[in-house]
């Protein structure tokens, strides 16, 4: 399944992870699982929508785990250590008015990932890795 | 799975207004009839409120022969003190039914409230910001609603049993009575909250019949229903806050040691949007979170005989009795030490629909099926398939309980496309009138005769 996310489209956010949520439902997956999926894709969107000028989120699934890509080619992340901390961002005024950009995506995503990788370029953009074994 | 919504088959016209009031996109309507995908109502009642032919009804008891037995023990919900002015006191409610066969059980709503309140409160205090919000238990379609659609915040929802059935409980152990017990409800979730408890603990509550219903028969017998107020200076009883929104949670805070954060709503919309947000946890700092599916709350519920607007506001006009004395509390601590009272023993457990398949594998391919038939579809959920939403139908088509070819889009491209075969078929000359064109090479098939 692929979803193409938008720059700055807050109000589409969410869509992508309902849907994931909705699928996982479908086939079975139990719901810890289904929860965290959706967590790590509603905060990769939110991550799309505010840093990475938009981009996609790709998700596969097989019998042992569920694979969630997150691909932008937006300004990169300088210092990846960092962005995992929790607390650090570097949301804009817009994104925080709307109550967006605490700086705990990365670290929620982080936490609910059982395999999480960035693999990313300054000014060529990010590709994040998720992986959520199932039992 | 017991259910309290009653189809009429023979007033159902196979309109398809009901299907799309449903929050969980449980009705159907199948060969010009509905039908209702039970694993999936909540009994919110919505789709009562969508049929205008009356098809969809209450399954409530049967309310003559109960009364054919003598007096009945009826414990009222607290809406049913506002469906006549003069009833608006429980007490004054009681004498006046005594004498239409009806004893009205009011005397221990007092106390059921107030320590279905307290235990609340002191739950909420016992819990860290991060275990916080709890959700409110009251409203039984909301529960199904979350063991439903939103089973990640099952782990939220306080188990306290609801305040009527520890009335009945109480009412049971105080006059070692076992005779039935009545509840009269305003609306089919709670008919459907005695028929079948959620934590598998058995009803004290026998039977339960519509306040409509019982509304309709005191009316047709000549109770007095009249406007005024005889004893408008005495105050209200807070168990009667609860048939509106907002009312538990103010009984839970005159209970708690601290200021709470509390968001209450009603209406299906708002419960909805609610519990989303909740789920993607993006309500922070909220203790407690009160949500009825009816409009105004349980005022709004469909079987209620009084207008929900006119009951609103009568109600705003009685002055509640909110001091709460030390030795109501002390009155109270007992009570909440005996947890078999009012407590939800067994942690509420999900009701998640049936997977496409029960191997991962082949709902895999279901799933892809689905979308596929998705993608053709014309997605304006025109309900002519009779299914809620163009996505439903898909879903339905990948469980193999429909044809795609049931959407009227589909069935016109294949008419259209079969009859440009026709006429292209048409088009052709018979073979013995062909005739070679000038110019034109028509290739002879020697071997053919």
């Amino acid at each position: 399944m692929e979803y193409e996310i938008a720059a700055d489209d807050y109000m589409a956010a969410g869509a992508a992870s309902n849907s994931i949520k909705e699928a996982l439902k479908m086939l079975g997956v139990p719901t810890a699982i289904s929860r965290r999926a959706a967590i790590i894709t509603y905060e990769a969107e939110m991550n799309l929508v505010i840093h990475g000028g938009g981009g996609k989120i790709v998700a596969n699934i097989d019998e042992s785990s569920v694979e969630l890509m997150t691909i932008d080619q937006g300004p990169g992340i300088p210092d990846v250590e960092k962005a995992v901390q929790e607390g650090f961002t570097t949301a804009g005024d817009r994104a925080r008015e709307m109550g967006f950009g605490a700086g705990m995506g990365l670290p929620n995503i982080k936490r609910n990932a059982d395999v999480f990788e960035i693999f990313t370029e300054v000014g060529a953009g990010t590709t994040l890795r998720t992986v959520i074994n199932l039992p | 799975m017991a259910h309290s919504i009653r189809i009429s088959y023979s007033a159902c016209h196979g309109c398809v207004n009901c299907i799309k009031s449903c929050p969980t996109e449980a009705i159907r309507v199948i060969a010009g009839s509905i039908t209702i995908i039970r694993d999936l109502c909540v009994d919110c009642g919505e789709c009562l409120r969508a049929c205008e032919r009356k098809a969809l009804g209450l399954d409530d008891d049967d309310w003559d022969i109960i009364r054919a037995h003598g007096e009945v023990d009826a414990m009222p919900d607290p809406t049913f003190f506002a469906q006549f002015g003069s009833y608006w006191y429980p007490d004054l409610a009681q004498e006046e039914l005594s004498g239409n066969g009806i004893n009205l059980l009011v005397d221990d709503l007092d106390d059921a409230f107030d320590l279905s309140a307290y235990s609340t409160a002191k739950m909420i205090e016992g819990l860290s910001k991060d275990q916080l919000p709890l959700i409110s238990v009251y409203c039984p379609a909301v529960v199904r609603l979350i063991q439903l659609e939103f089973p990640e915040l099952l782990s939220r929802l306080i188990l306290v049993k609801n305040p009527i059935e520890i009335a009945a409980e109480m009412w049971r152990r105080r006059t070692k009575s076992f005779a039935p017990l009545t509840l009269i409800s305003p609306c089919p979730a709670k008919i459907t909250m005695v028929r079948d408890p959620v934590g598998n603990q058995p009803s004290s509550i026998h039977h339960v019949v519509s306040i409509r219903k019982v509304v309709h028969t005191l009316m047709a017998s000549g109770v007095k229903v009249s406007s005024d107020n005889p004893r408008s200076e005495s105050k209200g009883k807070r168990f009667a806050e609860w048939a509106r929104r907002g009312g538990e949670s103010k009984h839970v805070l005159k209970f708690s040691k601290r200021e709470l954060s509390i968001i209450a709503v009603s209406g299906l919309r708002n419960t909805m949007d609610l519990l989303e947000q909740l789920e993607l946890g993006r309500l922070r700092g909220v203790d407690f979170v009160e949500c009825r599916t009816c409009d105004i709350g349980c005022f709004g519920g469909i079987a209620c005989s009084e207008s929900r607007f006119l009951s609103h506001m009568k109600h705003r006009n009685i002055q509640t009795d909110w001091i709460l004395s030390p030795e109501r509390e002390e009155q109270l601590a007992p009570l909440f030490q005996n947890e078999k009272l009012w407590k939800i023993s067994e942690p509420i457990p999900s009701r998640q629909r049936l997977p496409l398949s029960s191997d991962l594998s082949e709902a895999m391919s279901r799933l892809k099926q689905m979308k596929a038939v998705f993608a053709e579809l014309p997605h304006i959920d025109c309900g002519a398939c009779g299914r809620p939403s163009c996505k439903a139908m898909a879903e339905d088509v990948a469980r193999e309980q429909g044809e795609i070819t049931d959407c009227i889009f589909k069935l016109r491209e294949d008419i259209s496309s079969l009859a440009n075969q026709i006429i292209s078929l048409a088009d052709l000359p018979p073979n013995a009138l062909k005739r070679i064109q000038p110019g034109k090479n028509i290739k002879v098939n020697p071997q053919r005769g």
